[in-house]
Parts: C-alpha cells; sequence; structure tokens
C-alpha cells in the first residue's frame, strides 16, 4: 500500500550508516543547554508523553476501583479523589497542552522556512518553567495529606483551605500558575515567529494550516492564560495567605466558576485547534489532493477561536446563575464553524487517491471519534437536555470523546507521519496498525458504554456505587476497555525502539512522496538551522511544487531550481 | 502585514461586539464576562494597531510578496544563541520562587536571591565570550 516507503532505493541500509553517538554526559548537557527548537521540541514531546503515561496509569486505576461494588483496590475515597483530580489536571495542563507546543517547536518553523523561532532561549526557559510547574503540582503525592483532590476545576469553597487542608492543594495552585506562564511565554514566541520570520514568498494565506492552528492557538493562549493565571493567584492568597476572594460570602463560588471556565473553556480549544491543523496536514497528503477549501479552513478556525472565548458558562447551567439563552445559542454556534472543518476534510479525501498508510488510519479514527464527541456536545449545549446529564458519566464519555479523540488520535497521525523528520527514521507501519485497533478498540468500548450509564444516572466522581444501582456489567466492560487502550501503549513503544534500534535511515527529504508544505523540502532530520536551500515559494504547498514540478504553478516549472540561500 | 493586523483586529472587533451584548443580558452585574471580553477586544485593538504601525514603518517585507525571492533576504538576518545555561537557571530560580509561595517564604527568599543572579547572567549572556556581540 505504501509503496513509497517500502522502496529500499530511497532508504539507506543501517550497515552503511556512521553512528557518531555522543557520550553519555555530553549528550545530556547539549539537551539541557540547547536553544534549538527541534531539540526543544523533542524536550516536550518526551516530557508530556511521560506525563501521558502517568495520566493513563491513574486512569486505570480509577477504572480498576470501579470495576464492582465495594472499595478494593484504593485505601479511602480521599484517594480515589486525589487520583481523578490529578488525572485530569495532568492530562489536560501537562499532557495536551505542553504537546501542543511540541508539535509547534518541531514543526512551525520548518513549515514557514525560518533558521529558529524568534526567541530560542525564551523558548526554552517556557519548557522549564512546564516541567518544574508540573513537578510542583505532582509533588502533592509525597506529601502527608496527599496531593490536590478537589477535582482539575478547583470550585471554591471546597479548594480552600478549610475544606481542603494540606501543602498538596498549594503546590497544586502554584505549580499550575508556574506551567501556565511558560505556556503564554510559548504563544507569544509562536506568533512573534510567525509575523516574523516567514521565508520570502510565504504570504499568510500560503502557510500551512497546520501553522495558522499554531497562529490562532497562541492568540488564545495569550487571552486566556492571564485571567487563568490571576484565579490560581486569588485561590493561593485564599489558602495561604487569609484573602477571602472566593469567599461564599462575597460570591466567591460563581465568581471562581466565571474566572475558571473563562480559562477553561477556550483551553479545550487550545488542545483541539492544533490537532486538527496536523489532521489538515496528514489528510491531503494521503489523498493524493490539495486541501479542500484552504481558506474557509483558515476563517472556521478563526471562527471557532472567537467563539470559544463567549460560551463559557455553558460548564454552569445547573447553578442558575447564568445567561442560559446566550451561552445555549452561541454554543450550539461553535457546532457550525466545526461542522465546515469536518465538510472540508471530507472534500479533501472525496475522489481522492487514498493510501491507508498509518498516519491516514490514524487520522480517519480522529475523525470517527471526534464526530461521535461533537454530537454529544450539541445534546449537551441544550440546558434543558443538560440539567440531567450534568456531573453524570455522559458528560465524562463525551470530553474524553472531544478530547481524546482530538489529542490522541490526531498526536500519534503526527507521530507516525513526522517522525522520519523528527529522527529520521521511519516508525514500522505494521505495528503501527496492530497500535491503532488495540487504542481504537479499547478507547471505544471503555468510553462508548458511558453514554448509557451516565443517561441511566451514574454521577461522576463517586467512588463506589451499589450493586443494586444495576451499574455494574457496563462499568466491567468499561474496565476491560481501558486496559486494551493501556495495551495498546506496548505495539508503540516496542515500535519507538525497534525504529531508534534498527530502522534504516531515510535518505530523502520526503519519504511519504506526497508532502506539500516546507518541511519535506529538507533533509530528515533537518540541519541546525533548518534549511541548505529553500524552494521558491509561489503556493501553499512549495514542497509538492518542488518535487512534482509537472502539477506546480507556471512560474516553478519556468525556473525549477531551487534557490541557495546564504548561510542561515 | 496587513493580514496579520487584521488577525488581531478581528479579535478586537469580536470582543467589542460580544461584551456589551453579554453585558447588556446579564444586567452588568456579573463582572467576569464582559471585563473579560473588553480585556480581549483592547488587546486584539493594541496588537493590532502595533502592527499596524509597524508595517507602515517599516514598509516592503519579501514574506508579503507572493512574488518574493528567497534571495530577497540575503544578509544579517537575526542573531539567535546557539546553547545556552540561563534558561535552565532561570526556571529553576523562579520554580524555587513558586515552590516557595506554596511551602513558606524561607524557600521563596532562596529562589530569589539566586534568581538575582540567574537574571543577570540571561541578560549578559551575550556581553563577553566567544559569541558576543
Amino acid at each position: 500500500m505504501s509503496s513509497i516507503t517500502d522502496n529500499p532505493a530511497m532508504l539507506r541500509t543501517a550497515e552503511r550508516v556512521e553512528h557518531p553517538r555522543l557520550a553519555p554526559g555530553t549528550t545530556f548537557v547539549k539537551w539541557v543547554t540547547t536553544t534549538d527548537h527541534k531539540v526543544i521540541g523533542n524536550l516536550y514531546f518526551i516530557t508530556s508523553f511521560v506525563w501521558f503515561l502517568l495520566g493513563g496509569l491513574m486512569a486505570l486505576f480509577i477504572r480498576l476501583e470501579l470495576f464492582e461494588p465495594g472499595m478494593q483496590i484504593l485505601d479511602d475515597k480521599q484517594q480515589f479523589n486525589q487520583l481523578f483530580t490529578m488525572h485530569g489536571t495532568i492530562m489536560l495542563l501537562l499532557f495536551a497542552t505542553p504537546l501542543f507546543a511540541g508539535f509547534a517547536n518541531a514543526l512551525m518553523p520548518l513549515q514557514i522556512g525560518a533558521p529558529d523561532v524568534a526567541f530560542p532561549r525564551l523558548n526554552m526557559f517556557a519548557y522549564w518553567l512546564y516541567l518544574f510547574g508540573g513537578l510542583i503540582a505532582a509533588f502533592g503525592f509525597l506529601t502527608p495529606k496527599g496531593a490536590a483532590a478537589f477535582g482539575w476545576f478547583a470550585y471554591a469553597p471546597l479548594s480552600n483551605s478549610v475544606f481542603s487542608p494540606g501543602v498538596g492543594g498549594d503546590l497544586w495552585v502554584f505549580g499550575l500558575a508556574l506551567g501556565g506562564f511558560g505556556t503564554i511565554l510559548g504563544g507569544v514566541n509562536f506568533i512573534t515567529t510567525i509575523v516574523c520570520m516567514r521565508a520570502p514568498g510565504m504570504t499568510m494565506f500560503r502557510m500551512p494550516v497546520f501553522t495558522w492552528t499554531i497562529l490562532i492557538t497562541s492568540i488564545l493562549i495569550i487571552l486566556i492564560f492571564p485571567p487563568l493565571a490571576a484565579a490560581l493567584f486569588a485561590l493561593g492568597a485564599d489558602r495561604r495567605f487569609g484573602a477571602e476572594v472566593f469567599e461564599p460570602a462575597n460570591g466567591g463560588p460563581i465568581l471562581w466558576q466565571h474566572l475558571f471556565w473563562f480559562f477553561g473553556h477556550p483551553e479545550v480549544y487550545v488542545i483541539a485547534l492544533p490537532f486538527f491543523g496536523i489532521i489538515s496536514e496528514v489528510l491531503p497528503v494521503f489523498s493524493r489532493k490539495p486541501i479542500f477549501g484552504y481558506k474557509t479552513l483558515v476563517f472556521a478556525t478563526i471562527a471557532i477561536a472567537a467563539l470559544s472565548v463567549s460560551v463559557w458558562a455553558h460548564h454552569m447551567y445547573v447553578t442558575g446563575q447564568i445567561l442560559l439563552p446566550f451561552f445555549s445559542i452561541m454554543t450550539m454556534a461553535i457546532a457550525v464553524p466545526t461542522g465546515v472543518k469536518f465538510f472540508n476534510w471530507v472534500g479533501t479525501m472525496w475522489g481522492g487517491h487514498l493510501v491507508f498508510s498509518t498516519p491516514m488510519i490514524w487520522a480517519l479514527g480522529f475523525l470517527v471519534t471526534f464526530l461521535f464527541g461533537g454530537l454529544t456536545g450539541v445534546i449537551l449545549a441544550s440546558p434543558a437536555l443538560d440539567f440531567s446529564l450534568s456531573d453524570s458519566y455522559f458528560v465524562v464519555a463525551h470530553f474524553h470523546y472531544v478530547v481524546f479523540g482530538t489529542v490522541v488520535f490526531a498526536m500519534f497521525a503526527g507521530f507516525y507521519f513526522w517522525w522520519p523528520k523528527f529522527t529520521g527514521r521511519m516508525l514500522d507501519e505494521t505495528l503501527g496498525k496492530i497500535h491503532f485497533v488495540l487504542l481504537f478498540v479499547g478507547f471505544h468500548m471503555t468510553f462508548l458504554i458511558q453514554h448509557w450509564v451516565g443517561v441511566d444516572g451514574m454521577p461522576r466522581r463517586y467512588a463506589d456505587y451499589l450493586p443494586e444501582d444495576g451499574f455494574t456489567l457496563a462499568n466491567q466492560v468499561s474496565t476491560v476497555g481501558a486496559f486494551i487502550l493501556g495495551s495498546s501503549m506496548l505495539p508503540f513503544m516496542y515500535n519507538v525502539w525497534k525504529t531508534w534500534k534498527y530502522a534504516p535511515l531515510v535518505e530523502t527529504d520526503d519519504p511519504w512522496g506526497y508532502g506539500a508544505s516546507l518541511e519535506w523540502a529538507t533533509s530528515c532530520p533537518p540541519p541546525r538551522h533548518n534549511f541548505n536551500s529553500i524552494p521558491r515559494i509561489r503556493s501553499e504547498r512549495p514542497a509538492f511544487d518542488l518535487h512534482h514540478p509537472e502539477a506546480a504553478p507556471a512560474s516553478i516549472r519556468a525556473a525549477a531550481q531551487p534557490t541557495p540561500v546564504g548561510k542561515a | 502585514m496587513k493580514t496579520e493586523a487584521l488577525v488581531f483586529g478581528l479579535v478586537g472587533v469580536f470582543g467589542l461586539v460580544m461584551a456589551p451584548i453579554y453585558g447588556h443580558f446579564t444586567h452588568w452585574e456579573e463582572p467576569v464576562g464582559s471585563v473579560g471580553l473588553f480585556l480581549a477586544a483592547g488587546l486584539g485593538f493594541m496588537v493590532a494597531f502595533y502592527f499596524w504601525l509597524t508595517g507602515a514603518r517599516i514598509g516592503y517585507r519579501p514574506d508579503d510578496n507572493p512574488l518574493g525571492e528567497i534571495a530577497e533576504q540575503e544578509g544579517e538576518y537575526g542573531d539567535f544563541t546557539p546553547h545556552s545555561w540561563w534558561p535552565l537557571w532561570l526556571g529553576l530560580t523562579s520554580s524555587i520562587m513558586f515552590l516557595g509561595l506554596a511551602v513558606g517564604w524561607w524557600v521563596f527568599a532562596i529562589g530569589a536571591f539566586f534568581g538575582v543572579f540567574a537574571l543577570v547572567g540571561w541578560v549578559f549572556e551575550r556581553y563577553k565570550g566567544q559569541y558576543a556581540l
């Protein structure tokens, strides 16, 4: 199927390659002092993937505890509270958000033809803030009273020092505030890079869709992470220094919910939009067609981002203190630009020559999973339905379909697609397909049934349920699914190890044969400052024009020679 | 830089339209939403204005020219630190300061003390040595 990658003429054999491996200490110093956006991208990938595995491990403990009525696995229900709190915190803020920074770092400068990001030292500083902030937040597990246990959205007054005493909660508050600053600095860096460092001819409306999503996501970040920092500092002042910002007597609980969700809802789009961008890069390459409706995709991305800032209180329907019609209408309106995106993705595949390589299969898995999540989202946008479904397992199923569907499926699509660009080696296709099947089956087995459990009335965040509730069988199905899902990481990690040890190096710039954006016009992996030469940019797919001049615009065909650049 | 200014201008327009609608129907009693949206508008317009001003000042950029040639960007491109220890030290000391907010002022003081050195090192890194400017 993927005849290009199986062609031995395009791959160098492993025996002929010299490995100038550095001493371990040298490599360590090189990595911790680096200012190279590609290495920083790798650091983000590795760190966020470790957090992903840790968060997944916590999820497995949660699922084990819910396997049958009674408390079997955990000592007490407080441990269960800590687990779901840290599971949510880790997956949202220590895995998905930094993963965006990882993909942005690794790819965006390549896609716009830049030698690095605008502020390389700031870039590394942002990474350290993320790493140390995450460690501080998770350090709570090692304190006597354990980690934060008030849910990842830390509703007041539960999160204050009376109801949640202990240093674990303080560490959570200040650790996340620190990591948030890292995210803001990263966002500023990406915006400056995209505005100032595009190659000549790379106009805004020739940027790859992925780079567009990075720009829009970074704008969202500078809009919403400062309110989060403000809210966390106020909460920290309440907990540590006796302030009374979120006291119930002052209307604090509603104030916290507004502040938190003013951040929290756009945050969902911060972790969704870049992954839409990845899908928009993968689909055209394996459909052998240009992206369908480039400008509509860009404007749909802008529309989603704008609308997302005005729907925050749809998480607060059941407080009874918000403007229901406004938030209901705005929330349903988001389905329109999202539907436009689906239309574009399907239009890209329509009539194309589909090649089912691993990245394409992951992209299709994304389309299916995210569509389910989007549909239940419209259900939950209706206040009448939300009143009975809020805080039930229906909501749990909904947001796992949305967030897991975008982040994890698109992450693996991106990993399999760009692995040669990151490392110079192709991941194994067969193992990738085994990985996909296990993960796809495991995911849907875990979460599809939770819709019905939720409709039947099982509330989220409960450590236990009664045999008479009739939830036992569904929870057992869900737990078995979760372990299938967890086991799917094994073929992936074996694949990474096997590729690292035995896979031949990629000889060509574009191992997939039909890559569109500029990263496929430089070597795998690229040199220190990314390009030895940049092709002339006359469309939104300069690398495709370079490699397939017969299909390129006339000005490329006239002079099908890449223009050499001076030293970067 | 017209498109860049336009994108941020859209953020500003959106905030300026939504904030009064939201404020009006909540009778201006809920502060977070309308303040947040007005501030979003302010941010959008501020950045858009700066981009517009800068675009008018620097004039032609090959980045914005659909017929731009790569060679137009020859010469001095920018200044990129090849590697640096200072992000680590500054990150470490600011983390100790944040840890101090959660644990106790004495930890904060240690972080602040070393943070001064990290900040000075960061700022003056390129004033001497092999890569001095």
